[in-house]
């Protein structure tokens, strides 16, 4: 099954984007993009591609993402399947926070049923019946007894104490993330290095930028801050996150960070550009591991950070060039800032 | 019986205001089935808030006759009319304003059952610190220099927030757990507080506040929790009675919110296919048996005295893929239908396999499970509690009498080989010839379903993958080769030559039909040619072997009879009988539970996924529901 994976990712891989793909992108007349777009295996983004309504955009960006998956996770079964299903269940996470806030907001059911992305044969929650429910704290009830209890559970009780609509995100993605690395133990031990570097680089960053955003964009005090990072095991494991949390001044954080990290940050001082540069080395990761010898899940793995990162590129270009903004800036904003995609 | 009822296509064009009293007609003829409103004309959906607006009532009727129970049977009137968008949205409003009531006095209910958790939670407390030995009064004294929460916190967030309260110079004990939720004191610094507040608030604390009347001796505290209990006891009986006046009180409106919802019900789920419009003409589309379509008009024309459009248009062929399938079978044919309809709906025009899968199916079972008295005892118990098994009895019935009758054929009663003399075999003094007896009956099996499937590819337009693809004739004619030329190499020489070109052409036609039929790049085509090409082989190969199941299960039956009969010979008189009797009731329950299953199984994989492609459609009519 592992060589019909490999075949299978190996022939996505060449729908992957270059530079100079995105560069054409930018220059074909208006006419002609939906064209493009189905030629390179996009159908989904080449219809309605100059609508200007985002939300519709991102929800055929996920289509399209959740299409591939289907195909990629046929041969696999065991942790393999669960890890690359759990992967896709962040967009039915997004589907969850758009309810809880509308909800929050008073909105009526119809109007969220629309706001919400379809997860096709991946969805799992009855989002009928969960846009009728009367308040957030019947949304949080029902969805105890949904397949995402695991990740509301700790989010309802923190929500309940607080009402702070942010505590309530905050807990969600963190219970997320570690769903996430708890699903993927069993494949570093056998995938190896490979499958742990792409783990490593996703979390890493994720509890980078999560670390700077609380502690110094919300000013939350270290130890809340440390509580809501993920349990990590990769280059910055808990102990150095509880260091790096009690620092005073970002710049103090990111000369404390481990040197392979610091080397990469290096005169950088803003959170986005640590995201940007942290996202740009996760990209590098997963084109090492798209066309070394790695094992089959790690491949996959790889393949759909590189697809979602190109999509998400594609719906840049799309947006840049409907808001009318000059080609040469949106080429500039892409491949010459901190968020370089090449 | 073998295909759906032949369907056409309505079209009702109606004013707009009239479109929910039509769908409640349309729900009153009970066999309307809504289905996609393709007019370019009609671009509008003027149903659509009505629906939203009926699903929101709904949504709140069922939760209020859920938590108000104990409602009258519903029952919709001759004559009652559909409630117009502006009723149901009075409707809404009305039981919004109920269900803020009720949830008001049920949540008054889920408070006092937290109280009593509570005061049980605050008993479990005091009497784990009186264990402690710690004097409460002193240790949560507001003016000490140590700041001291006590309460709870899920286990898992338990390490965590150990290790982030250590940055801020606190500490954390565990007292206690109950079930996912650890009991803990936390104490350190009153300077550092602020710090470890917004810590609390994210980990799910949920503070155990500890009264004064608790802070103090423990006798005392003990005195004040009975007394505390008796209040809340006292003040449950009253929120009861509240619960019980509002039912009483809302008990009649909620009968005719119930009603209308009922009333509203045909539009609201028409809307979600069959309701275009545009200004103030709105349209119904959907499907209908064609010998009902006269009927339909001259009750339209009595209800609506020629203010309406009526279109009605023959199915096309083309789109057998939307149109729902209705199909009728007889009464003893019914308690098959769950079985075929697990697997998947016929398509409209597909050949609806429910009959010869009754057949084959108790065959199957009959073979496999062969056995005068264990088919009895099957037989009997269906007829025994056929009142609580409705028609699914015949099932029973009908799989004991095969079972009977196989019984005879292989002259086995309760495992007793030598009671009567086999009519036909006895599967362990002959197993190779029951093994090809099942081989031949997989092979014609399999052929029946291959014929099957090239003519439902017919039936739908599909000439080439009837023609060409490997579930159509050329995958026929390589199966038919490969077959016979196996059966020439095992020795059935009169069946020699002209079976392996056969089998050549049929490979290479599906060979070269998938090829075609790939839209993809040389490698992708390739490498889906190569892998489906093969997979057609493997899987008829495949198909085939799993019939030997078939003998291999009638072999067992008397394998497991044997073993039974081998520990009852070792016993005494008694031990002798109570085992044939326990054995048989294993035997009857373990494998006819398992030769159900594996005769199921052949079906859907061996039969089934050759000819049933079973995506089409229920044919779902609009109906009103009596509900209780």
């Amino acid at each position: 099954m592992s060589t019909y994976l490999n075949t299978r990712v190996s022939l996505f891989s060449s729908r992957l984007w270059q530079e100079e793909d995105f560069s054409a992108l930018l220059e074909t007349g208006h006419a002609e993009i939906a064209g493009v777009l189905a030629e390179r295996g996009l159908p989904q983004l080449a219809a309605g591609f100059d609508s200007l309504d985002n939300r519709s955009l991102e929800q055929r960006i996920i289509s399209q993402l959740l299409d591939e998956t289907t195909v990629l996770i046929r041969p696999l079964a065991g942790s393999e399947r669960n890890f690359l299903l759990y992967w896709t269940e962040r967009f039915e996470i997004g589907n969850l926070k758009t309810l809880l806030r509308g909800k929050m907001t008073g909105e009526r059911p119809a109007v969220l049923l629309t706001r919400l992305t379809p997860m096709g044969a991946f969805g799992r929650l009855d989002i009928q019946d969960l846009a009728h429910a009367e308040d957030v704290g019947e949304l949080l009830r029902r969805l105890e007894t949904s397949p995402y209890a695991e990740v509301v559970r700790p989010a309802r009780r923190a929500f309940e104490e607080s009402h702070d609509p942010f505590i309530l995100d905050a807990a969600l993605d963190r219970s997320y993330y570690e769903g996430l690395e708890h699903r993927a133990q069993p494949l570093e031990h056998a995938a190896g290095t490979s499958f742990r570097n792409l783990m490593g680089s996703l979390i890493d960053r994720i509890n980078l930028v999560w670390l700077l955003r609380y502690r110094f964009n919300y000013n939350l005090p270290p130890a809340q801050v440390y509580f809501l990072l993920v349990a990590s095991r990769y280059s910055l494991p808990s102990s150095q996150l509880r260091k790096l949390a009690a620092l005073g001044s970002q710049r103090e954080v990111l000369s404390a960070l481990p040197e392979s990290l610091r080397g990469l940050l290096d005169g950088v001082n803003e959170i986005p550009e640590v995201f940007a540069r942290m996202e740009h080395s996760t990209v590098d990761s997963a084109r090492k591991v798209l066309h070394a010898g790695a094992p089959a899940i790690s491949r996959a793995f790889a393949y759909l950070i590189l697809r979602e990162h190109d999509l998400r590129a594609i719906r840049a270009v799309l947006r840049g060039r409907l808001l009318g903004l000059p080609a040469a800036d949106i080429h500039m904003a892409m491949f010459h800032s901190g968020a370089g995609l090449t | 019986m073998f295909r759906a009822e032949p369907l056409v296509k309505i079209r009702l064009h109606m004013l707009a205001s009239e479109a929910a009293d039509a769908a409640l007609e349309l729900a009153r003829f009970g066999i309307y089935s809504p289905a996609q409103h393709a007019s370019e004309q009609l671009s509008e959906n003027p149903a659509a808030a009505y629906r939203e607006t009926w699903m929101e009532a709904e949504s709140r009727t069922s939760k209020l006759v859920e938590r108000c129970g104990g409602l009258s049977r519903l029952t919709v009137p001759e004559g009652a009319e559909a409630p117009t968008l502006v009723d149901l949205e009075e409707l809404n409003v009305w039981l919004k304003e109920v269900w803020n009531t009720c949830l008001a006095a049920y949540e008054g209910e889920v408070r006092i059952e937290e109280e009593i958790r509570h005061l049980d939670a605050l008993q479990d407390t005091l009497g784990r610190l009186e264990h402690l030995n710690v004097d409460l009064a002193h240790l949560l004294r507001p003016d000490g220099l140590l700041a001291v929460n006590i309460g709870s916190l899920p286990a898992a967030s338990v390490k965590r927030m150990g290790e982030a309260l250590s940055m801020t110079g606190y500490v954390i004990y565990n007292f206690d757990t109950i079930s996912d939720q650890v009991y803990a004191v936390i104490a350190g610094p009153r300077d550092r507080h602020d710090e470890v507040r917004g810590l609390l608030s994210q980990a799910g604390w949920r503070e155990l506040p500890v009264p004064p009347e608790l802070r103090t001796h423990p006798r005392t505290a003990r005195a004040w929790l009975t007394e505390e209990r008796k209040r809340v006891e006292e003040k449950n009986i009253a929120e009861c009675a509240i619960l019980d006046s509002l039912r009483g009180k809302y008990r009649a409106g909620l009968d005719e919110a119930r009603l209308r919802v009922e009333l509203g019900r045909p539009l609201a789920e028409a809307a979600v296919l069959g309701v275009r419009g545009r200004g103030a003409l709105a349209s119904l589309a959907g499907w209908i048996p064609r010998r009902h379509a006269d009927e339909l008009k001259e009750k339209l024309e009595h209800r609506f005295h020629g203010h309406y459009w009526l279109d009605v248009e023959e199915a096309n062929k083309h789109e057998a893929a939307t149109i729902p399938s209705l199909v009728h079978y007889p009464a003893w044919l019914t308690p098959f239908v769950p079985l075929v309809r697990s697997y998947g709906v016929p398509r409209y025009g597909e050949f609806d396999p429910t009959l010869p899968f009754a057949f084959t199916y108790l065959l199957l079972f009959g073979a496999m499970f062969g056995d005068v008295g264990h088919g009895a005892v099957i037989a009997f118990l269906a007829i025994l509690f056929s009142g609580r098994l409705g028609r699914v009895a015949w099932l029973g019935i009908a799989a004991g009498a095969v079972s009977m009758l196989f019984g005879m054929f292989y002259g086995s009663v309760f495992g007793f080989e030598d009671v009567i003399q086999p009519v036909w075999i006895s599967p362990m003094h002959d197993p190779i010839r029951m093994l090809s007896v099942a081989m031949v009956f997989g092979v014609g099996f399999i052929v029946l379903t291959l014929l099957v499937n090239a003519g439902n590819r017919l039936a739908s337009g599909r000439v080439t993958e009837a023609l060409f693809d490997s579930g159509g004739l050329a995958g026929l004619a390589f199966y038919i080769g490969a077959t016979g030329g196996v059966a020439s190499l095992a020795g059935a020489s009169t069946l020699a030559l002209p079976f392996w070109p056969l089998a050549l052409a049929g490979i290479v036609t599906v060979a070269i039909y998938k090829w075609v039929e790939t839209d993809a790049g040389f490698g992708e085509r390739a490498l889906v040619t190569t892998i489906e090409t093969m997979e057609t082989g493997i899987n008829l190969f495949a198909n085939t072997l799993s019939f030997v199941r078939v003998a291999a299960f009638s072999l067992n039956h008397v394998a497991l009879a044997l073993a039974v009969f081998t520990i009852a010979n070792g016993l005494d008189a008694t031990g002798h009988w109570l085992t044939i009797l326990l054995g048989n009731v294993v035997i009857i329950v373990l494998e006819g539970g398992i030769v159900a299953i594996q005769a199921l199984r052949l079906m859907y994989y061996e039969g089934f996924s050759r000819f049933f492609s079973g995506d089409g459609s229920e044919f779902v009519p609009l109906k009103l529901m009596d509900a209780k």
